[in-house]
């Protein structure tokens, strides 16, 4: 795991980033209900903040202090290009699953990412999506009636239609 | 022995013994699957049981109840994703004997030791139900914070290398448990102008988006190696280990049943509660705590599945759910007409010794196919993680709006899972964030009601701590666990040569 | 085989050019209709709605898919219903706090954007207090109150739920110095009151009617007009204090709404389903149990009732000092 006496690479940046966050939910912590009581709603988030603000301070103080800096290296260790890549994808999956619907981009995505990291095999891909697709579409539509959102195809209509030539009028 | 009569209906009806399998094999799968809970799946059997018999019906949640406290465990060890809260502190030990190819065994044993804690948990049902809810109703709000408190203090043994880094994401855990309208004053807290922050930050999706998307992008550095080849020729652990484990699996169970028991706390807390417990009481593990030590698995998967006999104490004997799944159950006895309360115990005895069988009998069937469906899903494992690593975010995603229906729980999912990825990275554990968002509401919640009910004055709350017995036993426990890993303290031991308890972590405050 | 093929995709075709708004009445419902409830599974309201509505579903003869939806105290699911087509498909299943929201500053919507299908049923408030509580009746409770200011202590579950409301009740004719600890839900606070940490709890009979009957708690009055059957020992406040007729009966309710614009063939069929659910023997007996008393009102009554509702609630509120907004901003009427 980590040498805790040196720093990784983007390590400054990212305990920083966290101690703003902390300074920014300090000040939003503190216009909930100011120090109005004890038992007022902003109490707890004002003492929680406050620790983050500390804890994180600490850190980076200690990042800052520490120079020495061990052998990683931003794109090659912490963030290689599949990560982004994945990242990048579960992305566009949350913009395009409420315009596009639940199958067609689970769909789209299970392909893309299998096609990636595979590199290549489309056929392969496709096939273990529509499968797994299935799979989840069972347990979780049918089984848990779990409702995604449908978007451009029409599942709900379709699933009474298939319900009403099986079972007849339902 | 009327009772003995009831307790046996459903292990000699062949359709309700039927059932309990059914349900239990369900609730393994149900869940192992992260974002598939048990509260979802018994809130589906209210409505497909509608016109059934109670019975039938009953039989069927128990099972589910059952089998998928203990099914968070199966993900947990295999791939590090808790499949249930319940089963957090349970990849803590759970995963690195799987990284070592030793899955099956590690299967083996928490099945086992699940299926005792079970078994605890339904004796003090069926004993002692009465004496412990009555119990549990004597704790005062002062008695729940310092509970929660107490349970914060857990972030000393879940931080890791570095606790500033642990206190900074238990810290973390309990701002994200405060975002939303305050339950008790409608007031808004960090929703910034968003109503869809009015409901919060589903705890399901933090814990998804924290072990499930981070796990899964941390395991794409290593795409192309061949999964670890998993040994699994010894499943069922010896009889030895079952008995060396067994003082510790009795003390964790004992935790898991007052735990479940005490309404508004439930097998997630007991189980990171016993975990830490192993840890302060284990002198000489085999293996180091976060390694593979087998105590760091007995003792969450005892306390979890003994919470489900706790669960039922309040729910039986009052009325009073113990937990979330308990509160739906109670809701379903009363869509089939039954009147759960104090009365039920009176005028339905039939019904408590009922569910007493069921769950004993769903405790068996837990143990048999806990230990039967071990080689398939060790299989998972194996499979190409070029395909596996895309399904676990697909299933995650699903999971965390399959919660409570919104999209919203989905864009927090995703953004905590890249927020833990990076947390990951930088040497942060991700167990105290969680930890933070389940305590949370009852530190909040308790400490307010606390200091209302002693009308804003610390003095008087601090009076009542120190004359209730309960209170102070509680605060003594806060005050020596605070103590004790303190660094103080430990140079003092050290000094009389006393071993070091929790010896896991370094001294406190190194990373800093 | 290859007829089912043929049938389904015929079937496929005209589904998908059916979609959009053209859901026409005589085929409603051709698909599953969601039902959102805006409390948690195993709640009043959740039971309520699953008693009611698989009796509803075989008049209707269609599949109602019901969700809970948590959060806001119901606000998160009525923004939701809202924001959904009204065709019919996704009903509100819901209890009477949307009627609070514009006063407690939660936003415009509440059930004026709404037609209501069925007011279901009305819960009746009690007044419960712990056993070793050193008083029995309302007249006592009030004696030692005002002997020992702030020191006894109600259950409350936020402002403008049941306890706020029946508590600015009582304070309206009465003076009553009390100590408020909050709980989120009926449940958590009676479950308090058993151990101790509340003395008083204005409660919904339902929810503690068991506790009632099984001595964890003692009834001090009923607030209605008159004893219920379920209770038949404990006295209604209306009778003892007759101060208080005038806001009686009062009490939260459950309904089933959809969204205004709902074609109205589609509000009737809905409608005539759940009338004739709750005439179901399995509602009416759960009601009974709970000390529920069923209205199952629709049309013109169900608005007047909820008009009626708004307008004391709000006032209440308003002058008990808990609300954000006067109820005179939005036209909310003085009862």
């Amino acid at each position: 795991m980590h040498d805790k006496r040196m720093r990784s690479a983007g390590e400054i940046a990212f305990n920083g980033g966290m101690f703003v966050l902390s300074l920014v939910l300090l000040v939003a912590a503190y216009a909930i209900s100011g120090f109005e009581s004890l038992s007022s709603p902003g109490a707890l988030p004002m003492a929680v903040a406050l620790a983050m603000v500390v804890s994180s301070g600490l850190i980076l103080l200690d990042n800052v202090r520490n120079s020495r800096r061990d052998g990683t290296r931003f794109i090659r260790d912490i963030l290689p290009p599949a990560v982004i890549v994945m990242m990048l994808f579960v992305a566009g999956y949350a913009v395009l699953l409420v315009p596009l619907g639940f199958l067609p981009t689970s769909l789209l995505f299970l392909a893309l990412s299998i096609i990636y990291l595979r590199r290549g095999g489309i056929a392969y891909a496709l096939t273990v999506s529509l499968v797994a697709l299935l799979l989840v579409y069972v347990v979780f539509r049918l089984v848990f009636t779990v409702l995604m959102p449908a978007g451009i195809v029409p599942e709900a209509e379709i699933l009474a239609a298939i319900g009403r030539m099986f079972g007849g009028a339902e | 022995m009327e009772a003995l009569g009831y307790f046996l209906t459903p292990w000699l009806d062949i359709k309700l013994l039927f059932l309990v399998a059914a349900g239990t094999f369900a609730g393994v799968y149900v869940g192992a699957i992260p974002g598939l809970s048990v509260t979802m799946a018994v809130s589906i059997l209210i409505g497909f049981t509608f016109t059934w018999d109670v019975y039938p019906a009953l039989c069927l949640m128990v099972g589910i109840f059952m089998g998928g406290v203990y099914g968070g465990s199966r993900t947990a060890i295999l791939l590090n994703i808790p499949g249930a809260p319940s089963a957090i502190a349970t990849a803590m030990d759970g995963y690195p004997l799987a990284q070592k190819g030793l899955a099956g065994e590690a299967i083996g044993i928490s099945t086992v030791m699940s299926f005792v804690g079970g078994l605890i948990g339904i004796a003090v049902l069926a004993l002692a139900a009465p004496t412990v809810s009555d119990f549990a109703l004597t704790f005062q709000p002062r008695d729940f914070m310092l509970l929660a408190v107490l349970g914060i203090l857990l972030v000393g043994s879940l931080s890791g290398e570095s606790l500033v880094k642990g206190i900074f994401a238990g810290a973390m855990g309990l701002l994200i448990g405060t975002v939303g309208m305050d339950p008790l004053t409608a007031e808004e807290r960090f929703t910034f102008g968003f109503t869809q922050l009015w409901g919060g930050i589903s705890f399901i999706a933090v814990m998804i988006g924290m072990f499930g998307v981070s796990e899964a992008l941390a395991q794409l550095h290593h795409v192309d190696k061949t999964a670890v080849k998993q040994t699994i020729s010894r499943i069922v652990p010896s009889f030895a280990s079952v008995r060396k484990y067994l003082p510790l699996s009795l003390q964790t169970s004992s935790i898991g049943v007052i735990i479940g028991a005490l309404p508004g706390t439930g097998g997630d807390i007991a189980a990171l509660m016993a975990y830490d417990h192993a840890k302060r009481v284990t002198k000489n593990p085999e293996v180091p705590f976060g390694q593979g030590a087998k105590e760091g698995l007995v003792a969450p998967e005892t306390a979890n599945n003994a919470a489900v006999g706790g669960a039922f104490i309040p729910m039986l004997t009052l009325g009073i759910p113990g937990d979330a799944v308990t509160a739906i159950m109670i809701g379903a006895l009363y869509i089939h007409g039954l009147n759960p309360g104090p009365m039920l115990m009176i005028d339905q005895p039939q019904m408590f010794w009922f569910i007493t069988g069921a769950l004993a009998l769903a405790n068996i069937f837990m143990l048999i196919f806990g230990l039967t469906g071990i080689r398939l899903f060790t299989k998972i494992v194996e499979m190409p993680r070029t395909v596996l690593i895309p399904l676990i975010l697909l299933l995650s995603i699903v999971g965390a709006y399959a919660v409570n229906n919104a999209i919203t729980d989905v864009y927090w999912m995703l953004a905590f899972g890249v927020l833990g990825y990076f947390m990951k990275s930088y040497g942060y554990q991700l167990g105290p964030v969680i930890l933070g968002v389940i305590l949370s509401r009852l530190l909040d919640e308790n400490w307010r009601r606390a200091i209302i009910s002693d009308q804003g004055s610390l003095v008087s709350l601090f009076k009542g701590m120190l004359t209730s017995p309960l209170s102070l036993v509680l605060l003594a426990m806060v005050v020596m666990i605070f103590v004790s890993q303190t660094p103080i303290w430990k140079r003092w031991r050290n000094k009389a040569g006393l071993p070091a308890s929790g010896g896991d972590h370094n001294a406190p405050g190194s990373g800093a | 085989m290859n007829k089912i093929i043929v049938k389904f995709t015929t079937a496929f075709a005209l589904t998908t050019a059916l979609t959009g708004s053209l859901a026409i009445a005589q085929d409603y419902p051709a698909k599953e209709i969601q039902g959102i409830i805006q409390w948690g599974a195993g709640g009043s309201t959740d039971t309520v709605m699953r008693t009611v509505t698989p009796h509803a579903e075989e008049v209707l003869g269609g599949k109602v898919v019901m969700k809970n939806m948590t959060g806001g105290v119901g606000a998160i699911a009525t923004k939701f219903v809202y924001a959904q087509k009204p065709d019919g498909y996704t009903l509100l299943m819901g209890a009477e706090n949307p009627l609070l929201y514009k006063v407690m500053g939660l936003g415009d919507i509440d059930y004026s954007e709404f037609t209501p299908i069925n007011i279901l049923a009305r819960g009746v408030p009690i007044l419960v207090a712990n056993n070793d509580a050193p008083f029995n009746t309302f007249a006592e409770m009030v004696a030692h109150i005002q002997a020992n200011p702030n020191a006894v202590k109600f259950g409350s579950t936020g402002p403008g739920g049941l306890a706020s409301v029946v508590t600015a009740m009582l304070k309206s004719k009465t003076d009553l110095q009390v100590t408020e600890v909050p709980y989120d839900g009926d449940g958590p606070a009676l479950t308090a009151l058993q151990g101790g940490a509340v003395d008083v709890m204005p409660a919904v009979l339902g929810a503690a009617i068991e506790g009632i009957k099984g001595g964890r708690m003692k009834a001090i009055a009923l607030v209605d007009n008159a004893a219920s059957e379920a209770l038949p020992d404990v006295p209604a406040l209306g009778e003892t204090n007759p101060e208080y007729a005038d806001y009686l009966p009062w009490g939260p309710f459950f309904g089933v709404f959809v969204k205004n614009g709902t074609p109205e063939d589609v509000v009737a069929k809905l409608t005539a389903a759940y009338a004739e659910g709750a005439k179901s023997d399995d509602f009416i007996k759960l009601m009974a149990d709970r000390g529920f008393v069923i209205e199952s009102l629709s049309g013109q009554p169900a608005q007047d009732f909820l008009a009626n509702w708004q307008s004391v609630t709000s006032w209440l509120i308003q002058d008990a000092g808990l609300a954000k907004a006067s109820p005179e901003e939005f036209g909310i009427p003085r009862p």
